[in-house]
Formats: structure tokens, C-alpha cells, sequence
């Protein structure tokens, strides 16, 4: 009996070696970096723009691998803090815009102040990426790339109404109301597709009438969505929706994703990033344009989110390497490429005329507090929203609510 | 004395009778259980026109392969498959052997300890596993075992393990102790008999246990994604998760095609083992 | 005159072969588990956040968080949430298991392969791929939930939207929890049910008892074991489950009034990175959970004294 309990361990022993040996262990050589970008990266399009890269890098450092690891949104920042707890996080990290601060508050990376100068384009980086790089007066990231929203529409639809594109929110809401007289037999059409908690709309609106969602106070945050600018916008939005919209007023913008509703052909247009052009099917593809939604402003674009992802090398990683590969990443060449597959490139002096570009010149972002990713986590903003459109709070109520939970959770 | 031959003729065409409703609630009951996987395999085969339809399709009247074909060749699909067939045959394979000797330990000899350890199995089977993520990934990352196969298996172990000792000791139990006797008249020892009657008696038992392994093993996602950052050491769940990770688009029809195939493998181990299973769970715990 | 066994080393090995054989899973469990663990209940009494967890140092608080977490209204909420959830999941899956199980028994043979395959293939099927497919059938723009239940008349359920309260949204997840949990209980049970004297059914049948009488006096008893293990599993499992509220309700939903515990350690814990109150939440969510089983796994202990 001993003997097979000995041989069963062995076995097992044997086994676990075999594993140990065949599995690939994580890169700990010094002549090779870890890279982590995001899967969206991986795309066909997308990835020679890495290798790239790569292969540039590798010029000025034969002998160095890159070792490029893609990572999903959903759990990247917890992988990253469990690589920052166990010792091996990786030497550069691509890092949505909006959870920058927490990360740089808590001092998970380098400093690249001195470095600043000798990345491409630095003295013409597009602002409203930039300034989610930087805190306490130092840089900790370098801008990638970034996107604004638009609407995009149906050019049939739209000349059947005899439409033309708007350049005010009340010309658009004219356009809407048409839309939806002309179209009024399908059930569930939405002349523009919104989702009700889509906050990055919602908040547009409220930038438009000059609110906001927080502002620091001689060093501590307080909520303002309840000013009065903010209510406007608030206000401006709920009468906007339920005008123009036929989406669930309590589901985000995921569920279901507004390219699939436009793809059925229960959408006139909708509201969301330029890439949505993408997928809207090959019934519509021909029929399918963009343009800047518009400020209540006659011929203004409606301040836009900024969404985007700068690039950090996290604390313990070998610096100089980093530094060198990000530079080959976010050179011209890089970033001309990056520009030609829809993105918005992190300089102006790459910025053309696209819908996409000129959507971004007037923009607006979430409030730079090391807690705010709290805020978006606990859903606050898309609760005030739905407390909104389903009529349970008043506006009032609803911002206020909000805008006390958002003050105790960025200060706590 | 059977009931059965003395039934006149009349009952016995009324319990067919009875058998037709039962078996029509039987094939209502199938096709409500099974309808979502039906779902999953009939949208593989769907064109992407009739995925997105403002009416669902049952079944697509142009099925078509695309979507198998894209999601194998999605970078890492065959890694991943061979990742995830060595990550669930080493941990079924060592839950069975380490936890059966540790069970069969518990169950014969008294030894100090035994009690707190079995109620030590039991109380790390209700820990939350959220909050040991972090801390299993820095232990890993001390033996050098992260964004290996066998960090994975090893934390894999830690939840199997408990749940196997705790079984096999109540199948062990269970065996009535006039065979062991029986068995020790033979002159052998008394290791020698237990392995000897025990084995085939508690086969059905392993069966259940590797079962248990095997689940855990195919469907874990936290630790897995957690512990393995290159894509080519991913697991099968890890690599689905790609599917939606991204921000940009979803690709529904690929998803659900890749989700059909990496199922194949874990219905046939089911199919193979799901009598011996439903046996072995129940043969110890009754007598116990 | 007694005779005093010799302490040989033969009897010092004897006496050492449990030890020898329990060491395997002692050094495999403590080796991964066994830093966690105090690490665990160390951090609960600290403060650690991003930046302690990038510095590797905390600073003690002594029993701050547990303090804060009990006097967490939402916790509360939690708490009580949970365990209406567990209670309505863990008798749902317990009674429909059972049941479907008696059904197999009076099934034709066909019927029975039938149903058991298709059991089968439900309990394959990964939790991850089970709620895309869940999601995908609720949709609320085109799914097929909403189509049948208009086609069949039920109501208007156009483009209704499944996740609008919190009750709904748990609503879904008992369905996708209990749906996928019915299996591992129906085979079970089936196979204790086989276990069951036929001669006393029958001897029942004929002394003219009720087929409900028969079920309570004959077949209950002898599954009574089966049943305790089931129950007591699901009561463990689904208290603490995580994945499938969190993707199903989706993470731009979960919120205080949706929270099931596993969740709520996830969002206040891991989420916040607030490290040390998540480990001060696991460790409260584990007493809860023992305490729950005190009884049952007091027996499964007692049970090697029975002879």
C-alpha cells in the first residue's frame, strides 16, 4: 500500500514538472520588456501598427524582445494590481484616460517629467489627452489616442424628410421629430438612438449649459450637479430623450449596442463613437454618414467626451527601455497610422477634418480626483439617470442625490 | 411477493396511460432546459443579418460556417485548447490521488488532528474566493509560478481538495466494515485490504470527485485570467472573454461559436461518466 | 501479568502513516493557501489601499474596519438581500432537482435518455458562455424571451426591459443560477432514488397508501442524507456566488441595490482596491456562512462514531 501511495506521489510529482517545464514562465531576463495594450490592439487593422513599432524598437535595441501581452478592460486594472502586489507588473501599460488619477495618486508610476521633451510631438500633444498624463505638476503618462462621439445617421432617411444636417440642438430636435412623424408605423424606432444611462450624452449636455460634474474647492471636491447650469443641462437632456429616443431609459449603451439597433433599422441615427460606422450591417453600409452633434449654440459642436488611453511605465520596470519603446509607439509614422484606422491621434499637428476630429475641439472630462473611478463603479451618474427618465425623482432631487453621493465618495 | 402479476390487465394499460402524460411533461421539461444551449449552437450556424434580426430565427434557413471558422483562427484558439486540457487532466488527476489518501487517512485511523482538519476542509470551502486573489497571485509570484500552468493547477488544488477529502471520507465511512474484516482473515494487513475491497468500492466515488475537479478546473475564470498573462498560456474561459473584452464591436455569431466548441469537449467526458457519476454520489452517503 | 507492547519502529511508523498520508494535501493547501490566509486576516486590521499595496506596507488600524463595515447600513441591506437570495435559489433548485428527479422515474426508457442528455448538456455548458447566451435571450431590443412571451399572448412584452429593478435583475439570476444548478441535484437524487427498498414502495402501494404518503413514509427517509449534502452545498455556493449576478446585471448596474454578497466584496474591496475592508467583509461573510452549517457539518464529523 505504501509503495503505491510513493509511486501515485511520484507520479504526480512527475507530472507537475513535466507541466512546469512545457508551460512558459513569465519574462524575467533584463533583456526583454513586457508590454501590456489593450485587445483592441489585437484587431487586424490594428496590430501591424504594434509590430511596427516593435520592429523600430528593436532597431536601436538589437538583442531586447518585446513581449506584447493584450489585455481585456474588464479586469486589466485588477491583473495590474495583483502584478503590482506580486513584484512583476509590466514595463509599459496602456491605461484607459478616466483611471489614470487613482493609479498616479498612488504613485504606481515612473516619473517622465524629465523625459517629456524628447517624446514626438510633445510640445503639440492634444490637451484634453494630455492632462489626464499629468499630476502634481509631473508627467506620468503619455497620450495614445483618443475619440469623440458623433452621430452617426441614415443619409436615406434623412434626404425622404428632406434633412439636411443640423448645426444647432434645436435644428436637430426638429429633425428628430420629423423622422419620427415619417417613420411613426415601426414600432420601437428611435429617429436617434440613445441609451437612457448613457452618461457620456447625458454629460455633454450638461457641458453644453455650462455645469459640471465636480469641482475641487481649496483642496477638497464637491459635487456641483446641482447648480442650476447643471439642471439645464439635465433638464435639456431628459426633454431631448424622450423626444428622440425609444431605447430602454434604464439600460446602458452596451446593452443593446446601438450599431446592432441602427444594423435592424430601428434607428435614424445615433449618438456614440466614430468607429460605430463599422457594424452597422451591409444593408445600411452604403447608406450611413456622420456628423458633429451639435451645441445649442448655432454652429457649435456640442462639447464632446474625450475618450482615449495614455501609455505609463509602472514603478520597478527598466525605464529606459520603456521610455524608447513608447517612443517608437507614439512617433509620427505611429501615430499617422493609428490616425488612418479611425482614430484621433495625439497631436494637433496630425489632426485632420474628419466628423471624428472635428468633434473633438471642444471637449469636456470626468473630474480629476483619485476616487473617480468609485464614482463610476457605484453607477451614480447612470442611477441619476434612470431616476430621471422613469420620472421616480424630479431632476432636482435626482442631481442632488448625486451630486452629494459623488461629494462623499471623491473625498473619502 | 411482487404487486406487479397480480395487477389485473386494467391498471396495467392505465399506467401506460399514465406514462404518456409523464413522458410528454418529460420532452416539455427537455426542451425548456435545453433551449438556451440549442439557442447558443442554432446562432454559431446564423449569417450575422439574421443574429441581429429584430425577430428571432430558430433556425437559420443559411447556415453558415464562418463563425466557426473565424473563432479557430482567433489567435491562441489551439493553445488555448491544449492549456486548458493539461490544466483539467493534472488537477483531476492529482485532487483524486492526494485527496483519496488523505481521505482514506481520515476515515481509518485516529489520529489527533483529524477532527479540526476535516472541519479545516470544510471552512476553506466557504471562504470567498475574491478575497484571496491578490494574495495567491504575490505567494505565486514568490515560487516564480506566475503566468504558469502550474501556478494554476496548484491554486486550482486548493479549492478541489477540500471538497474531495471531505467526500471520499464520507464514501470510506460508508463501507461496511464486515467486508474489511473479511478481507483482513486473509492474513494480509490492513492497508493491504482496504486498498484491495476499497478500490473497486469507491471507484464510483473518484468518479464523482473528478467530476467535481474537472468542473471547477473548465469553468474557472477569476484566478485563471489573473494568474496567466500571455495569451498563449490561456485557458479556454480566458480566451472566451476576449470575445467582449474589447471596446470596440462584439462579434455575437464567433462568440457563440467558439463557446459550441470548447463545450464539445466537457459534454463528451460527461456523457462518459454521468452514470458511474449519479452512483458513486449516492452509494456512500446513504449507508452514512 | 499484562504485556507491554515494545515501542519497536515498527509501531513508531505504524502510528506515523496517517500523517504521512494526510502530508500531501497538508503541504499542497498550506503552501498555496496558507500565507493568503494570514494575509487575509492581517489586512482586515489594517488600512491598505493602492498606494500601501504598491508600497507592500499597511498600517494597523486595529478593528476600524470591521467597525465601518458593521456600521454600514449597506451591508446590512446586503446581508439580508443575500440571504433571501440563497433561500429562494437553494429551494427552488432542492424542489424543482427533486421533482424532476421523481419524473425520470416514471419516464419510458427513450424519454429518460432523452431528458438525462439534455440534463447533461445544461450542466456542461460553462457559467461564463451560460450567461452571454442568457443575455443575448433577454435582450431587450430582439430577444427571444420577449418574442415568445408576445407571440404566446402572455402580454406586451415588446422590448421589455429585464434589468429595470433590482428584483428583476435578481429575478434573471435566480433563473440562470437555478437553472444551471438543477442537474447536479436531479442526477443525484435519481441515483439515491434508485437506492430506495423497491420491496417497501410496493409494500406501501399495496397496504393502499397515497403516493404522497408514500413519498413522506418510504423514500423521504432514505434521501434524507442525499438531501442534507445537496442542500447544505447550494446553501454554500450560492451564498457566495459571484460571477453570474456580476456579469448578468453588468457592471454598469451593480450598485447598493442590487449588491449579493460575493458582489459587494468584489465592488467595495477589490473594485475601490480597499483591500483591508474587503478582507474585514470576507472574513464576516465567512463566519455568516459557518455559522449557517454549523449543524450539518457537526454531523458529517460525528459520523465516523456510528458504527
Amino acid at each position: 500500500m505504501r509503495a503505491r501511495i510513493i509511486v501515485a506521489a511520484v507520479l504526480v510529482g512527475a507530472a507537475l514538472a513535466v507541466v512546469a517545464s512545457t508551460a512558459s514562465g513569465g519574462t524575467t531576463a533584463t533583456n526583454s520588456i513586457t508590454v501590456w495594450l489593450q485587445v483592441d490592439a489585437q484587431a487586424p487593422n490594428w496590430e501591424p501598427i504594434v509590430k511596427a513599432a516593435n520592429a523600430a524598437f528593436q532597431k536601436d535595441h538589437p538583442g531586447v524582445a518585446v513581449n506584447v501581452q493584450y489585455q481585456t478592460w474588464g479586469n486589466h486594472l485588477q491583473k495590474f494590481d495583483a502584478a503590482l502586489a506580486g513584484g512583476n507588473a509590466p514595463d509599459v501599460i496602456e491605461m484607459g484616460n478616466t483611471e489614470m488619477t487613482k493609479y498616479m495618486a498612488a504613485g504606481a508610476f515612473q516619473d517622465l517629467t524629465s523625459e517629456r521633451a524628447s517624446f514626438p510631438n510633445s510640445s503639440s500633444w492634444l490637451e484634453g489627452l494630455a492632462a489626464s498624463g499629468r499630476f502634481g505638476g509631473k508627467l506620468y503618462g503619455v497620450p495614445y489616442y483618443a475619440g469623440s462621439r458623433v452621430v452617426t445617421y441614415r443619409t436615406d432617411l434623412f434626404k425622404k424628410a428632406g434633412l439636411k444636417v443640423p448645426t444647432s440642438l434645436a435644428e436637430l430636435t426638429a429633425a428628430a421629430k420629423k423622422l419620427a412623424r415619417q417613420n411613426g408605423d415601426q414600432k420601437g424606432f428611435s429617429p436617434i438612438y440613445i441609451a437612457g444611462t448613457d452618461w457620456y450624452v447625458a454629460m455633454s449636455f450638461v457641458a453644453d449649459y455650462g455645469g459640471s460634474i465636480a469641482k475641487q474647492v481649496s483642496g477638497k471636491w464637491k459635487g456641483t450637479l446641482a447648480s442650476p447650469k447643471s439642471i439645464a443641462g439635465l433638464t435639456a437632456y431628459k426633454n431631448f430623450f424622450q423626444a428622440v429616443s425609444r431605447a430602454s431609459k434604464t439600460t446602458d449603451e452596451t446593452r443593446p449596442n446601438p450599431y446592432d439597433v441602427y444594423a435592424q433599422g430601428q434607428a435614424g441615427s445615433m449618438i456614440g463613437p466614430g468607429w460605430f460606422s463599422c457594424c452597422v450591417g451591409d444593408k445600411y453600409k452604403g447608406l450611413t454618414a456622420q456628423f458633429v452633434m451639435p451645441s445649442k449654440t448655432k454652429g457649435q459642436p456640442m462639447p464632446g467626451f474625450l475618450g482615449g488611453s495614455d501609455l505609463a511605465v509602472p514603478v520597478g520596470a527598466s525605464k529606459a527601455l520603456a521610455v524608447d519603446w513608447i517612443k517608437a509607439y507614439t512617433s509620427t509614422a505611429s501615430m499617422t497610422a493609428l490616425r488612418g484606422i479611425g482614430n484621433i491621434p495625439n497631436t494637433t499637428s496630425l489632426l485632420g477634418n474628419s466628423v471624428n476630429e472635428r468633434a473633438a475641439k471642444r471637449s469636456w472630462f470626468v473630474p480629476t480626483a483619485k476616487n473617480w473611478v468609485n464614482v463610476e463603479n457605484g453607477n451614480i451618474l447612470r442611477n441619476m439617470l434612470a431616476q430621471i427618465l422613469t420620472g421616480r425623482l424630479t431632476v432636482k432631487q435626482a442631481a442632488q442625490s448625486a451630486s452629494d453621493n459623488i461629494t462623499s465618495v471623491l473625498n473619502s | 411477493m411482487s404487486s406487479v402479476s397480480a395487477a389485473p390487465h386494467r391498471s396495467r394499460s392505465r399506467r401506460r396511460g399514465r406514462r404518456w402524460a409523464w413522458d410528454l411533461l418529460g420532452i416539455a421539461l427537455f426542451v425548456v432546459m435545453v433551449f438556451p444551449v440549442f439557442w447558443m449552437i442554432s446562432t454559431a450556424f446564423k449569417p450575422d443579418d439574421e443574429i441581429n434580426g429584430l425577430t428571432p430565427t430558430w433556425i437559420s434557413t443559411a447556415p453558415t460556417l464562418d463563425h466557426f471558422r473565424d473563432a479557430i483562427n482567433r489567435p491562441y484558439f489551439w493553445d488555448t485548447v491544449q492549456n486548458t486540457l493539461i490544466i483539467v487532466l493534472v488537477s483531476v488527476a492529482a485532487s483524486i490521488a492526494l485527496a483519496f489518501v488523505a481521505a482514506v487517512a481520515l476515515a481509518k485511523y485516529r489520529f489527533t488532528g483529524r477532527k479540526v482538519f476535516i472541519v479545516l476542509m470544510i471552512g476553506i470551502l466557504m471562504l470567498p474566493p475574491a478575497g484571496l486573489i491578490i494574495p495567491i497571485y504575490v505567494v505565486l509570484a514568490r515560487y516564480g509560478l506566475t503566468n504558469t500552468l502550474t501556478g494554476v493547477i496548484l491554486t486550482y488544488l486548493t479549492f478541489t481538495l477540500p471538497f474531495a477529502v471531505w467526500t471520499l471520507r464520507g464514501f470510506i465511512l460508508g463501507i461496511p466494515k464486515e467486508l474489511e474484516e473479511a478481507a483482513m482473515v486473509d492474513g494480509s494487513s490492513r492497508l493491504g485490504a482496504f486498498v484491495r475491497i476499497l478500490l473497486p468500492l469507491v471507484a464510483p466515488g473518484l468518479v464523482a470527485t473528478s467530476v467535481f475537479a474537472f468542473i471547477t478546473a473548465w469553468n474557472e475564470y477569476i484566478f485563471a485570467s489573473v494568474i496567466l498573462t500571455d495569451q498563449a498560456n490561456h485557458t479556454t474561459t480566458v480566451w472566451l472573454s476576449y470575445f467582449l473584452g474589447t471596446s470596440r464591436n462584439v462579434d455575437w455569431g464567433a462568440l457563440m461559436a467558439a463557446s459550441t466548441l470548447t463545450a464539445i469537449p466537457v459534454i463528451v467526458f460527461f456523457l462518459l461518466v454521468q452514470r458511474r457519476i449519479a452512483f458513486g454520489l449516492t452509494s456512500g452517503a446513504v449507508r452514512g | 501479568m499484562r504485556r507491554r507492547r515494545p515501542l519497536s519502529l515498527q509501531s513508531v511508523a505504524r502510528a506515523s502513516v496517517p500523517y504521512l498520508l494526510v502530508a500531501p494535501v497538508v503541504v499542497v493547501i498550506g503552501a498555496i493557501l496558507g500565507y493568503p490566509l494570514y494575509r487575509l486576516v492581517a489586512l482586515s486590521f489594517q488600512t491598505y489601499g493602492l498606494p500601501e499595496l504598491i508600497q507592500r506596507k499597511g498600517e494597523w488600524i486595529g478593528i476600524d474596519n470591521y467597525r465601518s463595515v458593521l456600521g454600514d447600513s449597506v451591508f446590512w441591506d446586503v446581508l439580508v438581500r443575500t440571504i433571501v437570495f440563497t433561500v429562494a435559489n437553494v429551494a427552488l433548485t432542492m424542489v424543482l432537482g427533486t421533482l424532476i428527479a421523481l419524473l425520470l422515474v416514471q419516464l419510458s426508457a427513450p424519454v429518460r435518455v432523452l431528458l438525462t442528455a439534455g440534463l447533461v448538456l445544461v450542466w456542461a455548458m460553462p457559467a461564463v458562455v451560460a450567461v452571454q447566451v442568457w443575455l443575448w435571450m433577454t435582450n431587450f431590443q430582439n430577444g427571444v424571451l420577449n418574442h415568445v412571451l408576445t407571440e404566446l399572448h402572455v402580454g406586451d412584452y415588446f422590448q421589455h426591459d429585464w434589468y429595470a429593478s433590482p428584483f428583476s435583475q435578481l429575478a434573471m439570476v435566480t433563473l440562470l443560477i437555478v437553472w444551471a444548478a438543477i442537474p447536479f441535484v436531479t442526477v443525484t437524487v435519481y441515483a439515491g432514488l434508485s437506492q430506495v427498498p423497491r420491496e417497501l414502495i410496493e409494500a406501501a402501494q399495496i397496504d393502499g397508501a397515497s403516493p404522497l404518503r408514500v413519498f413522506r413514509d418510504v423514500t423521504l427517509p432514505t434521501l434524507k442524507p442525499i438531501l442534507l449534502i445537496l442542500t447544505s452545498l447550494s446553501i454554500i455556493w450560492d451564498f457566495g456566488v459571484f460571477a453570474q449576478p456580476y456579469l448578468l446585471i453588468g457592471a454598469s448596474h451593480v450598485d447598493a441595490s442590487n449588491y449579493l454578497m460575493g458582489v459587494y466584496i468584489y465592488i467595495e474591496g477589490y473594485a475601490h482596491s480597499d483591500y483591508g475592508r474587503g478582507a474585514a467583509i470576507s472574513l464576516l461573510m465567512l463566519l455568516m456562512v459557518a455559522a449557517l452549517s454549523v449543524p450539518y457539518v457537526r454531523r458529517m464529523v460525528r459520523m465516523e462514531d456510528t458504527p
